[in-house]
């Protein structure tokens, strides 16, 4: 989230993450319909292994990035160029993903650590 | 049959308004050009619009017909709508009637520097070419700048001055797909940052609309990919 992600590199990081975000969608919803959890117990499990902790960290990752790219795209298209403005926008929505990211990262870490468990 | 006109007279008080016209003795096969026209000789010769070849190669008259940007001395009147809504290409200034200023349009088309850029001595007899080189000109060269596909496009209404538009990014296509070309690195660092050409969100309002049946868009995906590739 810097300046530097702008043109060939926005479009890149919009294009590379939306293509995870679909996978890991497919398979989230693929796995759900097979494994059927309906237990804490089965969730809990889940999301305390490695390789599903790190695809879903890359996930929100991926979410925030998208979510970055795309609303900057909107802000740029329909705002026009109003400097105070914009800056304004960009802040919050900056400020905003960050926070959620730090919210799901409270989440992941606290299946980790047990805090939540 | 039934028609109505955006008017605009620069020179009257009057805000611009649509105002309809019928006219009798439609034949079979007329164009909207020729209705137009009609209307002009017929009944209102203050009627103002651009015109010239009459067979969809200058790209002089390109209008908003029935809510979709065209030319109107291709389009038959026969599957046209009525009344029939003729106005003049969205988003830019209007002169006056459905006469707009294209200046802004042009400046776009010139930024891209259209014409090949050699940087080796010119040889002494003719550039060679392949049939399939040549083959990558096809579905480029064909533009007639009419600027349907532009004015057809929201993000060029939206940043008309940063966004290069569908029309100016086909043309700066044409000149990287050319093998004769030897700009290529300039030409696609003139086109990066967020405006002049990833404004593009692919919705595909060009290709649609263009009466040449070119694809803008897809021009617009190969310039992009060869930005990655040389990047990467």
């Amino acid at each position: 989230m810097n300046q530097h992600l702008s043109g060939l590199p926005a479009w890149l990081v919009q294009r590379l993450s939306a293509v995870y975000l679909a996978l890991f969608v497919l398979l989230a919803l693929l796995w759900w319909w097979l494994a059927r959890p309906n237990d804490y117990a089965a969730w809990h499990a889940l999301f305390a292994s490695l390789p599903v902790s790190i695809a879903v960290g890359m996930f929100v990752l991926a979410l925030l990035l998208h979510a970055w790219v795309g609303m900057r795209n909107i802000l740029l298209d329909y705002l026009g160029y109003r400097p105070g403005l914009r800056l304004a926008m960009l802040s919050l929505l900056g400020a905003s993903l960050l926070a959620m990211g730090v919210w799901a990262l409270r989440i992941l870490t606290g299946v980790w650590t047990g805090v939540l468990a | 049959m039934e028609f109505r006109i955006y008017r605009y007279d620069p020179e009257g008080m009057a805000k611009p308004s649509m105002q309809s016209f019928v006219l009798e003795g439609i034949q079979p096969g007329m164009m909207l050009r020729e209705a137009l026209l009609r209307i002009k000789a017929e009944q209102d010769e203050s009627l103002s619009f651009r015109h010239s070849c009459g067979e969809g190669v200058c790209g002089s008259d390109a209008l908003n017909i029935n809510g979709r940007n065209g030319l109107a001395c291709i389009t038959p009147l026969a599957e046209l709508k009525q009344p029939v809504e003729v106005r003049p290409l969205p988003g830019m200034p209007v002169i006056r009637d459905l006469i707009v200023d294209m200046s802004q349009f042009y400046h776009h088309y010139k930024a891209v520097k259209p014409w090949l850029t050699v940087h080796e001595p010119v040889p002494e007899v003719e550039y060679r070419q392949s049939p399939a080189e040549r083959a990558r000109l096809d579905g480029l060269y064909e533009c007639i700048l009419c600027g349907a596909c532009s004015t057809a496009c929201p993000s060029f209404w939206w940043n008309p001055e940063k966004f290069r538009g569908p029309a100016a990014l086909l043309q700066a296509w044409r000149f990287l797909a050319d093998s004769r070309d030897q700009d290529t690195a300039s030409r696609l660092e003139a086109l990066d940052g967020p405006y002049k050409l990833f404004r593009c969100h692919s919705i595909m309002n060009c290709s649609n609309v263009c009466p040449k049946g070119l694809n803008p868009t897809r021009a617009i995906g190969l310039i992009k990919q060869l930005m990655l590739a040389r990047q990467v």
